[in-house]
């Protein structure tokens, strides 16, 4: 028992040196890149003032207020009132597919459905107060303006259709061009830091998730 | 922002001033990049990790139960998200390509070079070929010098089964330096 746990001492302290030998070198400090603190800071500031507001800071748009929305999208939308966000879901293979909200796909399937079809999922934003909504992504890499919602006929309804693969997409809202808007309405990401993104999930046709 | 502790710093952001995150930023980013820089084996990747992780921190400081320990709980960011990028590595099969030029002549070099490169470059070659879990281990506990309890805390990992993530991790790395090291 003596000369084994020896033996097994021996090979510990022999894996400690070595690890320190091989470790020594790793330990050597590392910078972040000099543009890291700015890049970071820009996507700060554009986010911030939604996730912070500071106190006293009044909402200037009817998103701030909490609202439950009991309704339909496709009822809010005939309103035209009332609903943060809608995503509506078209297949440009197979027929029409209307979102109910955020994320939640109620989806009419078509017999003719491939399972990689790419869906044009249709976003919708509903302020009358906005000069100017934009749509960020996962999908556009984040890029503001490379998605421009248009008005699409009712009063402060804005619209804009996207071809998204099946699966799932972390998005949000730019209003005005500046104000980051989450969707209040769609799924939340559910990681461990309770981090709250906006989540659509683009199902494949004939599954029921993706 | 240097006078201020991290708490301070946090509470300054949730109340509105969020350009106060930038203070968290300076204070914690070199840190950071070390443990990235080593468990990706790429310096752009390791920015893109931690630009993630650090986003991740901001919009989840609500979540932040202990301010005074805001380094320790961004630094579990961060190792989630090193996870995350070096998964997608693997999937996308690269190489480490921490000895190209053109992305070393990218970025900013490290403030030492306290180590034969040719030894440094067969040390992150081997540590590359270990699996993630092997190697993020490894790095955690021999080069981050934490102990097996504050690892197992941070990666919800037993510490019996990290003792054997490191064990092999530090045999495959002998098996591979051999020749460098002479054992």
């Amino acid at each position: 028992m003596a000369d084994s746990f020896e033996a097994g001492d021996r090979e510990a302290m022999d894996d400690q040196a070595f690890a320190e030998r091989i470790a020594a070198p790793l330990r050597a400090p590392e910078q972040a890149h000099p543009s890291f603190e700015k890049r970071l800071m820009d996507r700060v500031r554009m986010e911030g003032p939604a996730l912070y507001p500071a106190p006293g800071a009044s909402p200037t748009s009817w998103w701030w207020t909490k609202r439950v929305f009991e309704m339909s999208p496709m009822k809010a939308l005939a309103v035209a009132a009332g609903v943060a966000a809608i995503v509506g879901l078209s297949g440009i293979a197979v027929g029409t597919r209307i979102g109910n909200r955020g994320g939640e796909v109620a989806r009419a399937i078509s017999p003719t459905a491939k399972p990689d079809t790419i869906q044009l999922v249709r976003f919708v934003f509903v302020d009358a107060r906005a000069s100017s909504v934009e749509l960020v992504g996962e999908f556009n890499e984040w890029t503001k303006g490379s998605t421009v919602l248009r008005l699409s006929g009712a009063p402060g309804v804005w619209a804009a259709s996207v071809p998204l693969t099946p699966g799932r997409h972390e998005y949000a809202f730019i209003v005005n061009g500046t104000r980051w808007v989450a969707d209040p309405l769609a799924v939340k990401s559910s990681d461990d830091f309770g981090t709250e993104s906006s989540v659509i999930r683009v199902v494949k046709p004939g599954n029921s998730e993706t | 922002m240097t006078g201020f502790s991290d708490a301070e710093l946090v509470a300054l952001v949730l109340n509105g001033n969020v350009d106060s995150f930038s203070g968290l930023v300076r204070r914690h980013q070199d840190s950071c990049a070390r443990f990235a820089v080593r468990m990706l084996g790429s310096r752009v990747d390791a920015d893109d990790a931690l630009q993630s992780a650090f986003m991740r921190a901001f919009r989840g400081l609500r979540g932040c139960k202990d301010p005074e320990h805001f380094g320790g709980w961004l630094y579990q960011i961060v190792v989630n998200e090193c996870r995350t990028y070096a998964s997608r590595q693997r999937r996308r099969e690269q190489r480490f390509p921490s000895s190209s030029a053109a992305i070393e002549g990218a970025v900013a070099p490290g403030s030492e070079q306290e180590v034969d490169p040719d030894v440094g470059g067969h040390i992150e070659r081997a540590l590359s070929t270990l699996p993630t879990d092997q190697r993020e281990a490894f790095l955690l506990k021999h080069v981050e010098e934490l102990t097996y309890e504050e690892i197992s805390e941070m990666t919800g990992v037993s510490i019996s089964a990290l003792k054997m993530r490191v064990k092999r991790a530090c045999d495959a790395l002998r098996g591979q330096l051999e020749g460098v090291y002479n054992g």
